[in-house]
């Protein structure tokens, strides 16, 4: 009951952020081949400052279109819409989850029901992180379908491999902002907390001699590109202490917030 | 039997205030009771105890068979509970509402569901939103007293309503304790819910007011007729003003008993006066003053 009135709340606000992601998706991929030729002639980012710009524009522009060609998905599907559109719809999603019964003081009636706080929480995540993955999974499915259109083709395995950690990393942010919208109480402050943490985030990764203590390091463009390259396989991302084994890192963080929101959900007074 | 609610010795804090203390409580199944005081009391308090909402930092709590700190989804599965925010989804429809709140109980009793519904007469289909005050308590109320449960918890079910749904609501209760069903409600209207209730209880500043000394403030308050006088009139001897309210009725203390006080007053000296009904503000401000209370 408590995951259906969830889905209901977020499912158009679902529906939304997979056309935006749709929308900035299928323009890059159409337009590929005019881009390609521009970046060749281009060299406005060899003079960019910021290494990890130079290094983006070198894989963008390699002389083996396919491989630019997978470089380019890596920066524009998931370097970019992952990274700013999902993690910006995690946080939108997770923010009222808790705050909100808050606010509107239908916290205490929620408490009160007949059914087990874990239970409250997982009824009403699931259907907040299905709302944020799924639309991933399927705009990035539809790429496979846009990518023929300009004669090119993307790896499926290599592909669903970058989307499943690009979903544990938007996973991740849900879970923090859900733990946030538990002992924070109003959604405002939830959004503005676990928005400045971002947006630090950002500006960590922005500068040059911090940017490996930087959240997106672990969804970065370094990351994705040997993963839709072929380089890494799955159980290279699931171990710790492998140097592409962000995603375990990433599943052990979510698990981490899990475990938090649901000790403050237990102890919680109405 | 075990009786339906058992309480003693319970000590809420919360930081370092001490919102119970020492509370002693027992419910018998099938007892309407009545509990009363002043806000900020505890009497909220006392209710989430029960249901296992908050945590008490001693005495012991029974509902029914089950300790509501050991055992809270026993105890809720049991148990119906109206909070004091009505809580209703303002985004969700009347029926919507309905079919969520009540999901969470497998058995209700539909016969009553039907009774309420033909009272409230509310536009089920309407988002909750547009629902003024009374329309979401009666919501609330639908949605606490439809599941078919022993005991009822209900902080201020008459919040919000006006005087004839709070009929049609003590009508429906006292069927409910025919029915064998044990029910507690706090409340504000101390005359319904005397004439409700099978006991009533005051909760003062954390503690149970002692039935002697509830006694002795009510005879007090016997003593404190609410007079309107005649335009232009003193107050006849034999009374003192106590204070004025916002629309001239006096509050006055008599040194007789006030139906004599009245046979004395001259004719036309008084338009009307107000004998013997408590009003609940005037008893929490002698409890508070201290009536009743055995002087060393």
């Amino acid at each position: 009951m408590i995951a259906g009135k969830t889905f209901r709340e977020l499912r158009w606000m679902a529906l939304a952020y997979l056309l935006i992601l749709e929308a900035l998706c299928v323009p890059v991929l159409l337009w590929w081949p005019d881009i390609y030729a521009d970046l060749q002639r281009s060299s406005l980012f060899r003079s960019l400052p910021l290494d990890f710009a130079k290094r983006i524009f070198e894989g963008i522009t390699d002389k083996d279109e396919g491989i630019a060609y997978r470089n380019w998905v890596a920066v524009m599907l998931f370097f970019r819409s992952c990274n700013l559109v999902g993690t910006a719809a995690a946080v939108l999603f997770g923010t009222g989850l808790f705050a909100r019964e808050r606010e509107n003081q239908t916290f205490e009636f929620l408490l009160s029901r007949p059914i087990a706080r874990g239970a409250i929480l997982w009824q009403k995540l699931w259907p907040a992180a299905l709302c944020t993955v799924l639309p991933l999974f399927v705009v990035n499915a539809s790429a496979l379908y846009w990518s023929t259109h300009i004669g090119e083709q993307l790896p499926v395995a290599e592909l669903f491999l970058a989307t499943a950690h690009a979903a544990v990393f938007l996973l991740f942010v849900l879970t923090l902002t859900a733990w946030a919208s538990l002992r924070l109480r109003v959604q405002a402050h939830v959004a503005a907390a676990v928005g400045a943490f971002l947006v630090l985030q950002i500006g960590v990764y922005l500068t040059q001699r911090i940017r490996g203590f930087s959240l997106f390091r672990l969804v970065d463009f370094e990351w994705y590109a040997p993963v839709l390259a072929g380089n890494t396989p799955w159980w290279q991302m699931l171990d710790p202490f492998h140097r592409h084994g962000f995603t375990s890192w990433l599943l052990l963080a979510t698990a981490a917030c899990l475990v938090l929101a649901w000790r403050d959900l237990r102890r919680a007074a109405p | 039997m075990n009786p339906a609610v058992a309480v003693r010795g319970l000590d809420v804090r919360f930081g370092v205030k001490q919102v119970l203390r020492s509370v002693d409580l027992t419910i018998a199944r099938g007892e309407l009771l009545g509990l009363c005081g002043p806000n900020g009391a505890g009497k909220s308090t006392l209710l989430r105890t029960l249901l296992g909402l908050v945590a008490r930092q001693g005495g012991e709590v029974q509902v029914g068979d089950r300790d509501p700190a050991r055992d809270p989804l026993g105890v809720r599965r049991t148990t119906s509970y109206l909070p004091g925010e009505n809580g209703v989804y303002l985004q969700l429809t009347g029926s919507a509402y309905l079919d969520f709140a009540l999901g969470f109980f497998p058995r209700h009793d539909r016969e009553r569901r039907e009774r309420l519904l033909a009272h409230f007469a509310l536009p089920l289909g309407q988002k909750v939103r547009s629902y003024s005050a009374g329309m979401k308590q009666k919501l609330a109320l639908l949605a606490a007293l439809v599941p078919d449960v022993d005991l009822y918890v209900l902080d201020e079910p008459d919040r919000a309503l006006d005087a004839s749904v709070r009929f049609v609501l003590r009508d429906e209760l006292l069927a409910m304790q025919r029915a064998g069903k044990t029910i507690l409600l706090s409340s504000h209207h101390l005359g319904e819910v005397e004439a409700l209730a099978d006991r009533l209880v005051f909760l003062l500043d954390g503690v149970f007011v002692a039935d002697e000394r509830l006694a002795a403030a009510r005879a007090q308050l016997r003593r404190r007729p609410r007079v309107r006088l005649a335009a232009g009139q003193p107050l006849p001897a034999g009374a003192r003003e106590l204070h004025r309210e916002a629309d001239g009725t006096l509050v006055v203390a008599t040194d007789q008993d006030p139906m004599q006080w009245l046979r004395a007053c001259p004719d036309g000296a008084v338009d009307s006066v107000e004998i013997g009904i408590p009003r609940l503000e005037d008893l929490y401000q002698l409890l508070l003053q201290g009536a009743g209370e055995v002087q060393p």
